[in-house]
């Protein structure tokens, strides 16, 4: 290997370079004079060039700068937090509501229920059709509603004395007036508004009501009298045992 | 990984004289050296998270600066020239030996040597002299392969000792002693 080729090597050369690796050059260096000159003077230049290079302007205000920026964009991050997290919360907020009003749907039908019940109570609407013929009945109510003009087995042995068309809770509806019971009167609603057949029980001030439903159907009974009045009718024409 | 705040104000406080001293050879001006100092503690602080390990902190802080050094150079700033005069007001008052010994000659000598090398020289050559890091750091921190960056700092050594050596490299200099009358 000649000089320049050695000459080169001493710039990838650094204090703390493996030995083993410069080894060829240090025995170089010992043995040719010049290219000893030339790495000492290489070696002494490097140092300086070193030490110049930590001899470069101060910038003072530098540090305080960069801090109080960071303090302002923290300051900032945190004042836009409050509404990142609303609008994080909104989906599970929908879906609580969502999830409120499909629980609270049956309660929620079965107060307008009552509340129309209320008024059909102290309020009675005026016969359409009057007559005791039940088949005719039954056939103009089906008219009224749809499909089949049959009662639940519960309502075999009440009569009935006339006819009112009627809208419960949106649905189409019929209201019979019955004739062995001057206080009372029956509600057919063409949507099952309650959710088994049990019997629920309403009170209201101008009297009391039971709803109960076929599955397909909503049946009311209305009475202007109490509730204890209400159940003994319902006994004595076989309603409930 | 977590990173408080109160560390990260440690970490500005240890190295900020550090970034801004790598800024200040690779651009050559101290208000490109504030603003790229400041800009990469920022990028840092927002892309604290993507730091592996606290014993790296300081590769990753240089590779940040490098990163902010070359957008700032593609969204066109372009290193410019000093000026005579610029160097004579930059200078005049500190042409003296300084308290640490350095002759402020030799910096304007440096920083015209370092202008004459390109961008793949200079980079890890500043990182080589100024903060000593090993090759392996200068690697991680410019992403170059281990044997990119020794042949590049062999090189870029070799031109900047041929550089100052040069007695055309020292005209400025000898101007300013002129005009200084030194």
């Amino acid at each position: 290997m000649n000089c320049d080729l050695y000459r080169s090597e001493m710039y990838a050369w650094r204090p703390g370079s493996d030995e083993k690796t410069f080894q060829p050059l240090f025995d170089h260096l010992d043995s040719c004079a010049e290219c000893a000159r030339f790495f000492e003077h290489l070696t002494a230049s490097d140092e300086r060039v070193g030490r110049t290079f930590q001899s470069y302007p101060q910038s003072p205000f530098l540090e305080s700068r960069i801090l109080s920026r960071l303090a302002h964009q923290r300051a900032q991050a945190t004042a836009r937090r409050p509404g990142r997290r609303v609008w994080m919360l909104a989906p599970a907020f929908v879906a609580l509501l969502i999830v409120f009003f499909v629980w609270a749907a049956p309660w929620l039908q079965l107060a307008r229920v009552n509340r129309e019940m209320a008024i059909l109570l102290s309020k009675p609407p005026a016969l359409e059709i009057n007559s005791t013929d039940r088949e005719r009945l039954l056939e103009w109510s089906a008219s009224q509603l749809q499909g089949s003009p049959t009662l639940p087995a519960e309502l075999d042995k009440v009569e009935f004395r006339g006819a009112a068309a009627i809208s419960v809770a949106a649905h189409r509806a019929v209201l019979l007036k019955m004739e062995n019971e001057e206080r009372a009167s029956l509600v057919v609603v063409d949507a099952p508004l309650t959710q088994d057949n049990l019997f629920h029980s309403m009170h209201e001030g101008s009297g009391s009501a039971s709803l109960w439903s076929d599955g397909r159907r909503s049946y009311v009974l209305l009475f202007n009298g109490t509730d204890q009045e209400l159940q003994a009718y319902m006994t004595r024409m076989g309603i409930i045992a | 990984m977590h990173i408080s705040d109160q560390t990260f104000d440690d970490w500005v406080r240890q190295y900020q004289r550090l970034l801004f001293g790598i800024a200040y050879w690779w651009t050559g001006s101290r208000t490109d050296a504030e603003e790229l100092t400041q800009e990469a503690f920022f990028q840092a602080y927002r892309s604290r998270s993507s730091l592996r390990e606290i014993e790296a902190v300081k590769g990753w802080l240089v590779g940040i600066l490098r990163h902010c050094y070359a957008q700032m150079y593609r969204k066109g700033h372009s290193r410019i020239e000093i000026s005579l005069d610029e160097v004579m007001e930059r200078s005049g008052d500190t042409m003296d030996l300084r308290s640490d010994g350095t002759d402020p000659h030799d910096s304007l000598a440096l920083r015209q040597a370092l202008e004459r090398l390109d961008e793949r020289h200079r980079l890890p050559l500043v990182l080589f002299y100024f903060q000593e890091l090993s090759y392996r750091e200068i690697a991680e921190a410019l992403e170059l392969p281990l044997g990119t960056v020794m042949s590049r700092l062999s090189r870029a050594r070799q031109l900047l000792h041929e550089t100052l050596a040069t007695p055309g490299a020292l005209t400025l200099v000898k101007k300013i002693r002129k005009v200084n009358g030194i």
